[in-house]
């Protein structure tokens, strides 16, 4: 090696650690423990990377407490979470059905434990309580309130989390005033889908933009007294973040329409393809 | 409270039923391999899969099956005995491998047959080896049955998901430590078992 390429080599090490310096540390992208959230946290990442953000991917977390807890607490940078589930589950205020006062009052909020609750995506992912589209036509039943003819022998199964919101199986039933002869079984969220379509459970709780509830030959009844919030999909993220990434995250607003969010479930979901291509190929409108 | 006791009641109950039946099973599986060598390893191995198969993809697989699976405590046991196979064959195996040569020929030599051979002298000679698998696969049992609360199952990984999904941690530790001490005690208790088998070989 000549005294040259030595110098070089040496000046090349000394600029490394600089270099470094001026590299912010990766954006943590936090999702929940469900295919939609898993798709939208990899849209996020892959976003801030063709923004020229680094990222480090923490997607399937747990539930909404779990990322909420890991949000404030600074592990993860940004999650997308829904407006309802942020108002009644995270700050545990009174459901209302208004769209604009949900969303101002969730912003306030957040603002105010130091995060940034960005525009909309999109699309509204509210609870959908599910049948099997067989059982829904032999009884008639379309809406929720119809839920009251088949009380005495339905078994509902829910997951953990929507067993314990207010916003979820408390709330409904107080709403509603359902009572089941059998109560319901708790499990895990990912295995409702399958109980329901095996004929284990007759009712489920389980997202409207959930991919498999066509091709399962399920239906979702319609919430007739509107009892849940809108639950608006939008990126949380920490205030503070480069300004290029923020606004890489925030040009994401309106891009996700109900239908969109459907059909990326179902790649997942219904024809088992791996989440970064699903996102890879999206054409965002 | 009375949750708790319940919860723990459930449990306890999902274990004992599991391991009475891995016994049931696992015991003749290990004299088997034990005597037919090509095809006992054959179900050795199948053993050492099903160990390696995670608990939500097991009861995926299980929930549409009739009779063994759907949702409640049925495919939480049948999970939990399939789980409990491994150190209970494995051991039997290993407590009959080391009955020592010269005793079985002087049984042998006595003019007993295979069977009096087995029962007489070998599986008593094996019973701390089996007892020791025993103790593993319940001890085991006991913390893997928390899973049951994700089929609907119930038993204390019931206030552990409950607990996960809220974030609440007194929650997941009313949950994590009564199967901890229950673990723990089954530990105690069966160490005895195993030392009384151990001392009567002894002996005799």
């Amino acid at each position: 090696m000549n005294r040259r390429t030595f110098c070089l080599l040496l000046s090349a090490l000394c600029l490394l650690p600089s270099s470094c310096h001026r590299e912010h540390r990766p954006i943590t992208v936090g999702s929940k423990n469900f295919t939609e959230s898993v798709i939208l946290g990899e849209l996020l990442a892959q976003k801030l990377e063709a923004a020229g953000c680094p990222v480090e991917r923490r997607l399937n977390m747990g539930g909404t407490f779990v990322c909420d807890t890991a949000i404030r607490a600074g592990s993860i940078d940004a999650y997308v979470e829904y407006s309802g589930t942020a108002l009644t589950a995270i700050l545990k205020q009174p459901s209302t059905s208004d769209r604009a006062r949900v969303d101002a009052l969730v912003r306030d909020a957040y603002a105010k434990r130091g995060l940034v609750w960005s525009p909309p995506l999109g699309f509204n992912n509210t609870f959908a309580m599910i049948v099997r589209r067989a059982d829904a036509q032999r009884h008639g039943m379309r809406t929720i309130s119809d839920l009251a003819k088949v009380a005495a022998t339905y078994r509902p199964g829910f997951g953990y989390e929507f067993t314990e919101r207010p916003d979820g199986w408390p709330g409904l039933q107080r709403a509603y005033g359902l009572q089941f002869a059998h109560a319901p079984r708790t499990m895990d969220l990912g295995l409702t889908y399958k109980a329901l379509a095996a004929g284990e459970v007759d009712l489920i709780a389980g997202n409207s933009t959930d991919g498999l509830i066509d091709s399962l030959g399920l239906i979702v009844l319609d919430d007739d007294k509107h009892f849940f919030p809108p639950y608006d999909a939008v990126v949380v993220q920490r205030t503070g973040l480069e300004s290029r990434c923020s606004s890489a995250l925030a040009s994401l607003r309106n891009t996700i329409d109900d239908a969109t969010m459907r059909r990326l479930n179902y790649e997942v979901d219904g024809k088992k393809r791996a989440v970064a291509d699903v996102v890879r190929e999206l054409k965002l409108r | 409270m009375s949750e708790l006791l319940q919860l723990t009641g459930q449990h306890l109950l999902i274990v004992a039923i599991a391991v009475t039946i891995a016994i049931a099973a696992g015991v003749p599986l290990g004299t088997f391999a034990h005597r037919r060598r090509r095809l006992g390893g054959i179900a050795l191995r199948i053993t050492d899969v099903v160990q390696t198969i995670p608990s939500l993809a097991m009861f995926g697989f299980l929930i549409p099956l009739p009779l063994i699976g759907g949702i409640g405590a049925r495919p939480a046991i049948v999970a939990l005995v399939l789980y409990s196979l491994l150190p209970i064959v494995r051991s039997t195996l290993v407590g009959l491998d080391r009955v020592d040569a010269n005793v079985r020929e002087a049984a042998t030599a006595m003019g007993m047959t295979d069977r009096q051979l087995l029962w007489g002298v070998e599986l008593p000679l094996a019973t701390p080896a089996i007892v020791a698998g025993i103790r593993i696969a319940s001890v085991t049992a006991i913390g893997v049955a928390t899973i049951a609360a994700a089929v609907g199952g119930g038993g204390l990984g019931t206030l552990i998901f409950r607990g996960v999904s809220m974030v609440d941690t007194r929650l997941i530790l009313s949950g994590a430590l009564p199967a901890a001490l229950l673990a723990i005690a089954a530990d105690l208790v069966l160490t005895q078992v195993e030392r009384y088998f151990a001392r009567r070989r002894g002996e005799s």
